[in-house]
């Protein structure tokens, strides 16, 4: 018997994603990513004056301010072949950096770690033990049996209250959740001390941008940072010591905790490398550029289709030909009005909504495609398409990963194995790891750059009268994010955000190929049809922005899953 | 600057929350951006935007004094209705906040807070019933009629627990940049709306181009 199970996470509001599948013999069968809410941003800049996009762009999305904004002056400096100066580009990518790492301890602890951890085992756990297992593998301070028992207690005194609160929607003691007492206890504590290094890596963004969220200081043309090392009020050698220092601490949390749970928590179970492998061409844009005119970058970026490493192309920079040409949207499936695929320069927006109708139109999220293929977008695109290219600092983690991994499973993980639902949450420790050795470099840049006399930081736009059209691009923490603009008498006369949770949350296109969430769900298990955490596992595993970590965090105490009996 | 950076110097801080572009959901910032601009406060009170940042809130809730949220919220009341919950109130989920995107977040981080010993002190939410949440549009009449109402609350709040708060002598002229692109005028205002009206006709984008803030 067939049975479709709804996840509606945010069901008592409008949200922004709901997952349907249809269960049969324990697994997945079919699955359709919607996305409930219409996000109108291209309406509201269509007409506006471009220098000002970013800040409009900065509001899409409360979690993912900065990306949008960064985005949209690049799509602009993109359009009038505007360079911006060195100083910019590493002040940008320390406000990235800052960011990033921001979000992807947030994804890992706080949304989705409570997937694999079960709070309720933590009270039989032995915090000598766990002090032991951890002082093996990870020189992190924070792992003293002193400071594990401290954690067991809270964690004992919630429970005895019986007010879990926030935490009393986790699926405990499911059967799938199978770590030791003694590990969930690590984690648990991980995920406390985590709140400490998550204001860290906003401050860096604070300090640079003026203000978090929502940063100030963006300009097209650069940044409005002034440099003047004789100044109290500007960027001087006291910032730049300030925000050494906060970048400086945050490297020890990302690779001693972080880089170390997730290796943990994959060798734990590794079963979760067999599911939701899902699409297996992957995308990410080279990012963190380190010259004005950025041609050389931190981050590379490529196109790996079929899952074939070996025939991966890379991409040299955002001039990229074939991205440009390669890139459309497609609306047979969404509600929008007509059907096939737009390039997004020619991109329309005009909303056609018919309700859910899984044979027909289903989701607002448009399905972007890359040659018209779907692609996977993220911290895994990243990794896969750095390895690939043979890029020394992605080698260097990715192959430290494996072998962490390996060592704790008691067997050996293959980089094919990372194609999966666990790989993704792998890829993203991976990336912290490089980010975190990233953030000093660029500070050091950026300082050196200074000394040397250097204090432009900004390049005036100047705007023709005919029309223009240009694409930002940038490597999100949720993956390669894209804002197509097109510009006419000095204003937008087109806008279109391609964003990295609209591929992966891409709905089935014109020949019916499925977008990355539906086809990573398939064959997906599910234990449990009242508690489809399995599902969740899978889909969080993309870190779909904040949408599908409600589930734990109804506070409300309604039902999130709806079981339907077709 | 109205914000702060999230160091943690600040022990109180008052907070709107909400997405500006999504209609009443822009009701916190505004009502933030107003009482900025019509009371003064002692240095240590930060006042500031915080969007819809979701669990990001938590390093802006970190071992204050006092935090006053203004914000949308999910009640059975009429549109326009303000309405105040404590901090208890929203750890035994008697109040729906956040009634658009990315909807969870002051509970969760208070509840993360709570944990590491780190809570605020006091945590006080003014919430507005919204009228209408869409992409692109503006702020209701209903629910912009009461804004005064709130920025007045917040005042009130802050002067009973002994902060220094008092009205400006000139207000100065808030930066509501995001009102700008909503047609104002088409809906026929309220006779009791004037005053807003008024107040929102002077406001236009002021900045200089590429420059945000002051």
């Amino acid at each position: 018997m067939t049975t479709r199970v709804t996840i509606d996470p945010v069901s008592r509001i409008e949200g922004h994603l709901r997952i349907d599948v249809e269960v049969d013999g324990g697994s997945v069968q079919k699955a359709w990513a919607c996305c409930p809410m219409w996000r109108g941003i291209e309406t509201i800049l269509r007409g506006r004056d471009p220098r000002e996009g970013w800040v409009f762009a900065q509001r899409i999305c409360g979690v993912c301010t900065t990306v949008h904004a960064m985005a949209s002056v690049r799509a602009v400096e993109d359009a009038l072949h505007l360079e911006i100066p060195a100083n910019a580009q590493y002040i940008r990518n320390l406000i990235l950096i800052g960011h990033a790492l921001h979000d992807q301890i947030v994804h890992f602890y706080h949304l989705s770690a409570l997937d694999w951890v079960d709070i309720t085992a933590i009270p039989k756990a032995d915090p000598g033990r766990a002090a032991s297992i951890a002082d093996g593998i990870s020189t992190w301070p924070g792992n003293s049996r002193r400071e594990l028992e401290t954690v067991q207690n809270k964690v004992k005194g919630v429970i005895a209250s019986g007010q879990l609160g926030i935490f009393s929607h986790g699926y405990w003691g499911h059967p799938a959740m199978r770590l030791s007492p003694e590990m969930n206890l690590l984690l648990f504590a991980h995920y406390l001390q985590a709140l400490e290094f998550q204001r860290k890596s906003s401050q860096v963004v604070g300090i640079l941008g003026g203000k978090t969220p929502h940063v100030q200081n963006l300009a097209v043309g650069g940044v409005m940072n002034a440099i003047n090392l004789n100044s109290l009020a500007t960027m001087n050698m006291d910032r730049l010591g300030m925000l050494k220092s906060l970048l400086q601490d945050l490297v020890p949390f990302v690779e001693q905790a972080y880089f170390v749970d997730a290796c943990l928590l994959a060798g734990s179970y590794p079963e979760w490398f067999n599911y939701g492998r899902g699409v297996t061409n992957y995308l990410a844009v080279p990012d963190l550029p380190l010259d004005a005119r950025a041609t050389h970058f931190d981050l590379p970026g490529g196109v790996i289709m079929s899952g074939e490493l070996h025939s991966g192309r890379q991409i040299h920079d955002w001039h990229d030909e074939t991205i440009r040409g390669a890139v459309a949207e497609d609306v047979t499936r969404a509600w929008y009005q007509g059907a096939g695929a737009q390039k997004p320069w020619q991109g329309k927006t005009d909303p056609a909504y018919t309700d859910f109708q899984p044979e027909g139109k289903y989701t607002w999220s448009k399905a972007p495609r890359y040659d018209g293929k779907p692609m996977q977008l993220g911290p895994l695109a990243n990794v896969l398409v750095g390895y690939a290219s043979g890029h020394p600092l992605t080698r260097k983690w990715t192959d430290a990963a494996l072998e962490r991994i390996s060592s704790v499973q008691g067997s050996h993980v293959s980089m094919e194995s990372l194609q999966s639902t666990m790989g993704r949450c792998v890829a993203r420790a991976i990336r912290s790891a490089m980010l975190s050795e990233l953030g000093v470099r660029h500070c050091q840049l950026l300082t050196e750059n200074i000394l040397r006399g250097d204090d432009t930081t900004y390049n005036p736009p100047e705007f023709p009268r005919h029309e223009v059209a240009g694409v930002g691009m940038h490597e999100a923490p949720r993956g390669a994010l894209s804002h197509w603009v097109v510009i006419d008498k000095g204003v937008f006369s087109n806008y279109q955000a391609v964003v990295p949770t609209t591929w992966n949350a891409s709905p089935r296109d014109e020949k019916g190929v499925p977008g990355p969430y539906e086809s990573s769900l398939l064959g997906n298990p599910v234990a449990d049809l009242e508690k489809p955490l399995e599902v969740l596992r899978t889909v969080h595993s993309f870190d779909p922005c904040m949408a599908c970590a409600c589930h734990m965090l109804d506070a409300s105490g309604r039902e999130i899953a709806q079981v339907k009996v077709l | 600057m109205s914000g702060g950076t999230s160091s943690g110097h600040s022990r109180i801080s008052v907070a709107g929350l909400g997405n500006v572009l999504l209609g009443d959901d822009g009701f916190g910032p505004l009502v933030i951006e107003m009482f900025r601009c019509e009371y003064e406060c002692r240095q240590d009170v930060e006042i500031i935007d915080l969007g819809t940042a979701g669990l990001d809130l938590t390093p802006y809730l970190d071992g204050r004094d006092l935090v006053l949220i203004v914000d949308a919220v999910h009640a059975d009341e009429k549109p326009g209705t303000l309405c105040i919950y404590r901090d208890t109130d929203l750890l035994a989920g008697r109040a729906q906040l956040r009634v658009s995107a990315h909807d969870p977040g002051l509970q969760e981080s208070l509840a993360q807070l709570k944990l590491v010993g780190q809570a605020p002190s006091e945590l006080i939410v003014i919430g507005v019933v919204p009228a209408c949440c869409e992409c692109g549009n503006d702020i209701s009449p209903t629910v912009l009629s009461t804004c005064s109402v709130a920025v007045n609350s917040i005042a009130r709040l802050l002067m009973e627990r002994d902060v220094d708060c008092h009205r400006r002598h000139a207000a100065l002229e808030p930066n509501v940049w995001w009102r700008g692109f909503h047609q104002l005028g088409v809906a026929s205002p309220r006779s009791d709306l004037q005053n807003h009206d008024e107040y929102f006709s002077k406001l236009r984008t002021r900045r200089p181009a590429g420059i945000i803030g002051e």
